[in-house]
């Protein structure tokens, strides 16, 4: 009967950008089976290690988890006892272990309480469709305690709370007030004579009865707090509910930005995966070296008992991309830094500048603090100034004056940039003497073919002396564009 | 083995291992459920002395792989030992001339030979390497990979068989199959991301650094010498640098290997000098000494300005993009060099 909430559960951490394959969530249930799921922190522990696989998604796990496995305690008529515990449990008066609701799960809900309370009937979030009752009933399991879950109890209870005659069908709850519409009473009697019939321990069945007792008088009361949890559940991903810190970050990935990127990445390491793995010092593998075969093994008589493999070494690729990081391409530059950096493993040395008018290196930077970091600082005007108008000509003419060691045989050198150089000589010998240095030059830009020859741009003079010129306007376009330079710069590999 | 979660908690103390609930409770299932642990964590938080303890504790057999670059399944899995088969072809040769000298002609002499080519691929002439070793062991052992992502990605795929089916497919002779599924503990530093695939297939557990009591308790069992008041001193001050921004930060083994430094000095408590004079073992680069000494005072002082994040206090997505930041700083200064 655990299956249900926890394939929920799944569902629920899917919406919420962690991937979870059924295999896994076969693990878990299995896992669950074998650790028991009287203590919620082992629950907790086995659901995260079958579950979750990656570092990063472990705190929004706990989040749901902890939203997800909780109930918000009873209001202010409780006994003391339980409000001391923080007690969360459903039926608090039981076998005294409460479950206590872990802090963060109640501060979040704790504004949506208020919401509430000064509009108590209203639906809570447009998007809140109701309270699923169904799962009001697995929840109760799970929080059931050991000692009460033997044999037949908890299927019976599950069931019962399900298809009793005074629950309304398909869990969909009506917007009045709840506990007066649902014929609770009887629900227990039934529940209680459908226990009795399956001849369940007696004390146990007392201590369902006193536990109902306690339970039912607050019902209604935690229905709205279940039904209000619920919609937390489903409003979590409401921009409005982050946390304050993320407006500062305008730059930074979203999570479909990041998944998307992801995705890109991990495309192109597959596709890599060939290149990358080459040998550089042990020549296990390759073709036989005759003569330093025969040489090595003289004092086997000729016979060749080591034979000597030997490969030829090949080159990682370098990488120089130079941004532009005025307002117009600002997005376009972050993607590309970041496609840059993640693929950096595939490149001996990926070299990074930006520019506006001055120009100015950030590899040393990112390496000392972080990418995400780094891309803020630049676009806060920390690094270089990023208020002037763009000056292409000036920035090139720094880059060959300071940083022309950047540019070499092996290095591909990408440029990205609207190439509006606001009527600044545009010192195309610099971009032509590049290419002459470089293995290839790219130039990225966000403005279609089209729009070239309006206003004072640039991109006409810049585009026959590169290699290759591609317009990107957004991630897909861009992993394109990876996918391609990638692949070009491999292409001697095999 | 063990029955229990609690029991797992105190076998692997009784191995001098401190860990928590959640630690054994993956444990605990690994074993129960014959499926591989990844373990990711920063560098020296214990990630290999736990496979290590559990060996112990179970009183198995620990195999270990160490992944490197460039590593490969002939030094993972098996490798056909071609000296080995020289030699006795070299010594066996009189042997078959005569065997040969019988045969009529070319054609029933290679279909002679196709009939003995097995002799020459049996496990005999085969090496077998740690991954083997663990598949073909009669007794259980726990077989540990570690730092797997040092190796190359498709390294990872040659392992899909080993941690799902526990066999190992060798074409010249067959499938061998564990007769009993050891306990594969994978770690990981977290320097690349690995493959789902890989993922799908273990029990993820996450590492990170303890909290301050499970330290001291760590303290307490591995330098019993150093006194209480110091090593109370000793872990609020790594806490505090911790928080700090810096490039590779003290790990537990760093703790430790500082508490019995201390314990060697005779220290009585934990003055300025005695700090910036030890400072080199708990920081591994220039630039981390450096900045950490100049706020060594405000660091001593305790209250180290209530509005900085401490590590304590930051969630643990932070605390896993901190660490993540100073490997990936880390790892790429490794590369230029």
């Amino acid at each position: 009967m655990m299956d249900v909430p926890i394939t929920r559960f799944v569902a629920l951490l899917k919406r919420h950008g962690i991937a979870v394959s059924p295999a896994e969530a076969i693990d878990a249930l299995q896992g669950l089976a074998l650790a028991g799921i009287d203590d919620r922190e082992t629950v907790r522990v086995v659901l995260r290690s079958t579950l979750v696989k990656q570092c990063q998604a472990i705190a929004e796990f706990d989040r749901l988890f902890d939203l997800y496995f909780s109930l918000p305690a009873p209001a202010e008529d409780g006994s003391p006892e339980e409000r001391s515990g923080a007690g969360s449990t459903l039926l608090p008066d039981a076998g005294g272990a409460t479950v206590p609701t872990p802090e963060g799960a109640r501060a979040e809900l704790a504004p949506v309480e208020m919401e509430t309370d000064r509009t108590t009937r209203a639906p809570v979030t447009p998007e809140y469709k109701g309270v699923d009752l169904s799962l009001f009933g697995q929840h109760l399991l799970l929080q059931q305690r050991k000692d009460a879950g033997q044999n037949g109890y908890k299927p019976t209870f599950h069931v019962n709370a399900r298809h009793n005659p005074g629950m309304p069908a398909g869990g969909e709850l009506s917007t009045g007030d709840p506990g007066e519409e649902i014929d609770l009473g009887g629900a227990v009697e039934a529940l209680l004579a459908d226990l009795r019939a399956l001849e369940v321990d007696e004390a146990l069945l007392e201590q369902l009865e006193a536990r109902l007792a306690g339970g039912l008088t607050r019902l209604p009361e935690l229905l709205r707090r279940y039904r209000v949890r619920d919609a937390a559940l489903h409003r979590a991903r409401d921009p409005a509910a982050a946390p304050p810190r993320a407006t500062r970050r305008t730059y930074r990935f979203n999570d479909h930005e990041r998944r998307q990127m992801d995705e890109i990445i991990r495309r192109l390491g597959r596709q890599m995966r060939g290149a990358l793995s080459y040998r550089k010092t042990a020549n296990r593998r390759g073709r036989i070296n005759v003569s330093r075969t025969i040489r090595g093994n003289l004092k086997y008589d000729g016979v060749p008992f080591f034979p000597v493999l030997s490969n030829q070494r090949e080159e990682r690729p370098r990488l120089t991309v130079i941004c532009d990081v005025s307002l117009s391409v600002r997005t376009t530059a972050r993607f590309m830094l970041h496609l840059v950096y993640s693929l950096q493993s595939l490149f001996s040395r990926v070299r990074s500048f930006v520019f506006v008018s001055d120009l100015a290196e950030i590899s040393a930077e990112i390496e000392r603090s972080s990418l995400e970091e780094t891309i803020d600082r630049v676009f806060s005007g920390e690094i270089i100034n990023t208020e002037e108008n763009s000056n292409y000509g000036r920035a090139l003419e720094i880059f060959y004056e300071r940083y022309r060691s950047a540019a070499t045989s092996r290095t591909t050198l990408i440029i990205l940039g609207d190439g509006r150089g606001n009527r600044n000589p545009p010192n195309a010998w610099i971009l032509e003497e590049l290419r002459r240095r470089c293995k290839q030059v790219i130039w990225l830009t966000p403005e279609s073919r089209g729009s070239w020859h309006i206003g004072a741009s640039d991109m006409p003079t810049y585009a026959p002396i590169c290699h290759k010129v591609e317009v990107v306007r957004n991630l897909d376009q861009l992993g394109r564009v990876a996918e391609s330079l990638v692949r070009s710069s491999f292409a001697n590999r095999r | 083995m063990f029955e229990t979660i609690d029991q797992v908690v105190t076998l692997l103390r009784q191995q001098r291992y401190i860990c928590d609930r959640k630690l054994a409770t993956v444990i605990f299932l690994a074993l129960k459920m014959n499926k591989p642990v990844l373990i990711e964590g920063p560098a020296g938080v214990g990630k290999t002395e736990l496979a290590k303890t559990v060996a112990r504790a179970l009183n198995r057999r620990l195999i270990r792989l160490q992944c490197y670059e460039g590593l490969d399944e002939a030094r993972a899995l098996y490798e056909w030992e071609y000296g080995k088969q020289l030699l006795y072809t070299q010594i066996l040769r009189e042997k078959i001339g005569s065997l040969f000298a019988e045969m009529e002609d070319l054609r029933a002499a290679v279909e002679y030979l196709r009939q003995h080519e097995d002799v020459f691929f049996s496990e005999h002439f085969m090496v077998r390497r740690p991954i083997l070793q663990a598949i073909a062991s009669p007794e259980p052992v726990v077989l540990l990979i570690d730092e797997i992502d040092r190796a190359e990605e498709q390294f990872e795929a040659f392992l899909l068989e080993v941690l799902s089916d526990f066999q190992v497919t060798v074409p010249e002779i067959g499938t061998i199959v564990a007769r009993h599924p050891p306990l594969v503990c994978i770690t990981g530093n977290n320097t690349r991301e690995l493959s789902d695939a890989l993922k799908r297939r273990c029990l993820h557990l996450a590492i990170g650094y303890p909290d301050e009591e499970r330290e001291l308790e760590i303290i307490r069992l591995k330098v019993p010498e150093l006194r209480e008041s110091l090593a109370r001193q000793v872990v609020s001050l790594i806490r505090r640098i911790r928080a700090m921004d810096l490039r590779k930060a003290p790990s537990i083994s760093e703790t430790l290997d500082w508490a019995q430094a201390l314990v060697l000095l005779n220290a009585e408590q934990l003055s300025r000098e005695l700090v910036e004079e030890t400072l080199q073992l708990i920081l591994k680069y220039d630039r981390d000494v450096q900045q950490v000494s100049a706020q060594l005072p405000v660091l001593l002082d305790g209250a180290p300005g209530a509005a900085r994040p401490t590590f304590d206090n930051m969630d643990l997505r932070e605390q896993q993009e901190r660490y993540r930041i100073n490997e990936r700083a880390y790892f790429s200064s490794r590369r230029e060099e």
